[in-house]
């Protein structure tokens, strides 16, 4: 019989809109946790997709000597698609011209992350293909087309072999950031190596193996080996760190991750209040049941059920608007990106489904244990049992389960911990706040009968449930001030990295009587373009007069920039300069000093520590046989996440004159240009250009997604926010009801009720948004200290936006929640409270 | 049992009820005595604050007495607990509250069924519905309370105290939220079911023209028992 009575109670609160609330709460957790968890899961997926790209695979195996076969044979035994790759220089010759190529020697498979573009001919369409040259062809890159004189088809030499140039190579996915060498680049099949006969004992060569497939494999494999490892092997992945890529991959996750957290944090918010509150409303129904014979049994497995229902439809319902929302945001996404996203899998799936779970049970046990206990005698004490409305066990098990849910969805506590402390803080600040503003309100002596006394009064009256409403509020606010500083302080971040304006293409290779040339090519294209930089080869080969002994010390699974790692007696690409540049900082020393007559040299931190230099120190170098000594003056910190050119080692211009130099320059070709590019390369067919324009389109899609995604979180927790704020002024409803009764019954006049409505929530939420600013940004920046490793900063604009937002935001939907109880006429609003 | 204590539908006997207080415990009753047979109507009268209700709530079973003994149709409630009180009440009580006490979310109907469906009644609807028809409410069965006027809600509330035929009937102030006419008019409803139902009924109130309907009128005053006398509608019972 009780379930009967179950059913039609549940059926009825229901429609009376007794359950939406917490319907909604558990819903919105659901489809919060869904959505976000699918679309950053999405995301994620696909910049790690995107990242894995930028290597051509999911990790790769690097050293300058060969690689042993059996690591293939393993990779290929696990499971894993693999891939060869061998780097060297050698001639090409044809037309009677000789040009030196850098060339990769690719092996079927590759590449296995990413596409290589191709154009069959200059002025034709480029397309996008997965795939090696075959065997006797090669794809060269356009520059080479011209320095050689070739047409598409015709026959080049290299080395000893002579080949097809069957296709103008426009980009690989792994093709070399800013390598000065790499610049004329040529793509030859694995198998053709031999035929070149370029490789000889003592050839300068690189040697990668390209691994992809599941993480897990990747990891088992990696487990393998390990052990078998050399110093002089890397093992490198998209997010080692000091990869630019990398540690923007990591920064986006991290974000997203945190984003992810806040939308839990609300959820759980509106999920505690409105289980509490529909706890409440049903003392009087149950001590009447009670009074009425009704068993602790069956009002117990009444309410269970209840619950098993609301959580069982929310969770449907949450997950398939979330679906929904997903689909349409990543659809979005996807369009706007021009690409696929990849399917999220079971996990978002599975997290929702727990936290909608977990939240129903947790949030709700103790008002429901409450419930139970209510006494019968309630029918005749109305007051009693509402004293366990004020749980501190209620408080604490929410609390904890919150914490528990966000250190469950982001696996990482101190993230949490940072979160939650900050939260606590806030909490613990507003408490203390709120109750001396309510009490201290006493004191201003406003008129009675004043819409303004009357909302201080409210407030004052109400000073514990004000304080939770407060809280609640604040933390709303908080959120959003948080997400909203921290989209925008990220993304400005990473845009000062990758600028709308910065240079697209490299030339090197200028020789300097190319450089006026060049320089007036532009100015007639109207082409913007940076500096003209000296450039000249070299090798740092002696510390202090003590010659370097040829190692390349390397942290395990850490990639670092390729000149600080073999620095020492490898040939660098060496400058002078007068300024320091860019994106540089001089961390130990001086920056050279104009009038020094002594030769100078500023170092990257990289290199100093990797080579063990300190200022002081004498480093010899070797240019074209001709050795010389530089006292070390300054160290200097590289932003190599940057997309500008960097040189670990620059001279002050004291050097100038003493060797050749070539020269290189930095432009922003626009499209349409391409014709003048070509224009270009054949009066100067010599010079070089690394067009990374795809790079840096690649690095702003990254950006522009990342954003993009922050934006939909921003948009989850502002609802997340609203419904919060509405399950809070729901829940004070009752008593306003009484209230405008009794001050209608007194004489009061309609607007003088609705101003004090409004004022009461515009001061709320002005103070509300107050102390959210203040806690967001303290937080921010000791998370942005903490977690992204940057500089933080305080934000001024935050602690205007904190309230004046604040009050708009709880005055706009507090007052229109509240409107439709001041509407109704006193008998109507008697009847309700009866 | 005696037959005595089979008439005696209500036996209290030396009930105390003392409440803690920061000023240290307070006495609300103290060393109250009195039986109700079969069949009678009883008010218990007193100025707001002499523990009434409170005696009201300890002879229903919703509370329990600090000392003493209380006994409902032969069961002593001081020895239950709250669970058997329950079973105890669903069994054989009914109830009439000064704010009528619908579960908001029920129909009048669905409300009125409310005792029988927790007692595990199958036969509640046609029941529900004949107390309806006799309380006059039978064109307003798929209402909620909160579309039933005051009046209409209480004669709802009474229809619920009759279902399952308890055997006694505690009201509690059942006119005190109702205008003179709607009063008189649930008070006639009440007393006419009890005598058709032969329910015995313990009446709470501060009205002395109610008091006098009853058999038997108990004064209380500061939580002691000051005196009982007939009502005006005392015919057979005699103390």
């Amino acid at each position: 019989m009780w379930f009967k009575l179950a059913l039609t109670l549940f059926s009825r609160e229901l429609r009376r809109g007794e359950l939406t609330i917490i319907f909604a709460a558990i819903a919105l957790a659901v489809l919060t946790v869904f959505s976000l968890s699918s679309v950053t899961e999405r995301i994620r997926l696909n910049i790690e997709q995107k990242s894995a790209d930028f290597i051509a695979a999911d990790r790769r195996l690097a050293s300058n000597h060969p690689l042993d076969d059996a690591f293939i044979l393993e990779a290929q035994k696990q499971g894993l698609q693999t891939a060869r790759q061998m780097f060297f220089d050698s001639m090409l010759f044809a037309n009677d011209e000789l040009v030196l190529g850098s060339i990769k020697a690719v092996s079927e498979g590759y590449p296995l992350r990413g596409v290589v573009t191709l154009k069959d001919g200059f002025d034709q369409a480029d397309y996008e293909v997965q795939g090696v040259p075959q065997r006797g062809e090669v794809w060269l890159s356009e520059g080479l087309f011209y320095s050689l004189g070739l047409a598409l088809g015709d026959e080049v030499e290299i080395g000893a072999g002579v080949f097809r140039a069957s296709k103008i190579l426009v980009n690989e996915p792994d093709a070399p950031f800013f390598s000065l060498a790499g610049n004329k680049r040529v793509l030859l099949n694995y198998t053709d190596i031999g035929t070149t006969q370029a490789v000889q004992p003592g050839s300068r060569v690189f040697y990668r193996m390209l691994f992809a497939g599941e993480e897990a494999v990747l990891t088992d494999y990696y487990g393998w080996l390990k052990p078998q490892m050399r110093d002089n092997q890397r093992w490198q992945g998209i997010k080692d760190r000091q990869s630019p890529l990398g540690e923007n991959l990591e920064r986006s996750e991290r974000f997203l991750l945190l984003a992810g957290l806040f939308g839990i944090m609300l959820a759980a918010v509106a999920m505690a209040v409105s289980a509490k509150r529909y706890c409440e409303r049903q003392y009087d129904p149950v001590a009447m049941m009670k009074t009425l014979g009704g068993s602790r049994a069956t009002i117990r497995n009444i309410f269970l059920l209840h619950l098993c229902m609301v959580t069982m439809f929310s969770v449907a319902i949450g997950l398939a608007i979330g679906y929904v929302l997903q689909a349409v945001a990543t659809d979005y996404l996807a369009n706007f990106m021009d690409t696929q996203l990849p399917q999220a899998g079971f996990k978002p799936w599975l997290l929702s489904i727990t936290i909608g779970v977990v939240c129903a049970l947790m949030f709700s046990l103790k008002p429901l244990l409450d419930l139970f206990d209510i006494p019968p005698l309630r029918v005749l004490r109305r007051n009693l049992g509402d004293k366990l409305a004020v749980s501190r066990v209620h408080m604490a098990l929410s609390v904890s389960t919150i914490f528990v849910l966000m250190w469950f969805f982001s696996g990482e506590l101190k993230t949490t911990l940072l979160l939650f402390g900050g939260t606590a803080i806030l909490m613990l600040v507003l408490f203390g706040v709120s109750r001396l503003l309510f009490s201290a309100g006493r004191k201003l002596g406003l008129s009675p009968g004043s819409s303004w006394s009357l909302a201080i009064a409210t407030l004052q009256k109400r000073a514990n449930a004000n304080a939770v409403q407060l809280i609640s509020f604040a933390l709303a606010i908080k959120l959003m001030l948080f997400l909203f500083v921290l989209k925008n302080d990220l993304i400005s971040d990473w845009q000062m990295q990758v600028p709308e304006d910065a240079p697209n293409a490299f030339l090197i290779n200028i020789s300097e009587p190319e450089v006026t040339s060049i320089e007036s090519f532009f100015v007639q294209n109207n082409i913007s373009h940076a500096d003209f930089y000296p450039v000249f080869r070299g090798r740092a080969n002696a510390l202090n007069g003590e010659k370097f002994a040829r190692t390349a010390s390397k942290q395990e699974g850490e990639e670092q920039d390729e000149d600080a790692a073999e620095g020492a007696g490898r040939e660098l690409n060496l400058t002078w300069m007068t300024k320091l540049p860019e994106g540089n900082e001089v961390i130990e020393g001086t920056w050279f000093d104009p009038n020094s007559e002594k030769l100078e040299v500023s170092i990257s931190k990289g290199m100093a520590e990797g080579m063990n230099i300190k200022i002081g120190d004498r480093l010899t170098f070797l240019v074209n046989e001709q050795s010389f000594e530089a006292n070390v003056t300054s160290l200097r910190s590289v932003d190599w996440g940057s997309l500008k050119p960097n040189f670990v080692m620059i001279f002050n211009p004291k050097v100038a004159g003493k060797f050749p130099v070539t020269y290189f320059t930095a432009a922003q070709f626009s499209e349409g240009d391409e014709k003048t590019v070509s224009q270009l390369l054949r009066d100067h067919p010599t010079v070089s250009m690394i067009d990374i324009k795809s790079r840096l389109e690649q690095a702003q899609s990254m950006i522009a997604q990342v954003s993009l995604a922050i934006s939909f979180v921003l948009a989850i927790v502002l609802t997340s926010g609203a419904l919060v704020l509405i399950s809070q002024v729901q829940a004070s409803l009752a008593e306003r009801m009484q209230e405008i009764v009794i001050l209608r019954t007194l004489g009061a006049r309609g607007r003088l009720i609705k101003l004090a409505t409004l004022y009461e929530f515009l001061l709320l939420g002005a103070l509300a948004g107050f102390v959210a600013a203040l806690v967001s940004d303290v937080t921010l920046l000791i998370i942005q200290r903490e977690l992204f490793e940057v500089e933080g900063k305080l934000h001024p604009y935050v602690w205007v936006l904190g309230p004046s937002t604040g009050a708009l935001f709880v005055a706009v939907i507090g007052y229109f929640m509240v409107a439709s109880t001041m509407r109704q006429n006193t008998q109507g609003l008697l009847r309700k409270l009866a | 049992m005696s037959v005595l204590s089979q008439l005696n539908v209500i036996q209290v006997k030396g009930l105390n009820k003392t409440v803690s207080t920061f000023e240290g415990d307070l006495d609300i009753l103290s060393d109250i005595n009195f039986t109700v047979k079969s069949g009678e109507s009883v008010a218990i009268v007193g100025t707001s604050g002499s523990g009434k209700s409170t005696l009201l709530s300890l002879l229903a079973g919703l509370d329990t007495g600090s000392a003493g003994e209380v006994f409902l149709d032969g069961a002593a409630l001081h020895k239950l607990d709250e669970e058997e009180r329950a079973r105890l009440r669903a069994e054989k009580v009914g109830f009439v509250f000064q704010s009528f006490m619908l579960v908001q979310s029920l129909t009048a109907l669905e409300n009125v069924m409310l005792p029988a469906e927790l007692a595990g009644d199958k036969g509640a609807k046609q029941q529900a519905s004949e107390l309806l028809e006799k309380v006059g409410l039978s064109h307003r069965v798929s209402h909620y309370p909160s579309q039933l006027s005051g009046g209409e809600q209480q004669r709802v509330a009474i229809a619920r105290a009759f279902i399952g035929s308890p055997k006694i009937l505690f009201a509690d102030e059942p006119s005190a939220n109702l205008d003179s006419k709607n009063g008189h008019l649930i008070e006639k409803l009440l007393f006419d079911l009890n005598k058709q139902n032969g329910t015995t009924l313990i009446l709470v109130t501060h009205d002395e023209a109610l008091a006098q309907q009853c058999d038997r009128i108990i004064h209380i005053e500061a939580g002691q028992l000051e005196k009982i006398r007939e009502g005006e509608g005392a015919t057979v019972h005699v103390v």
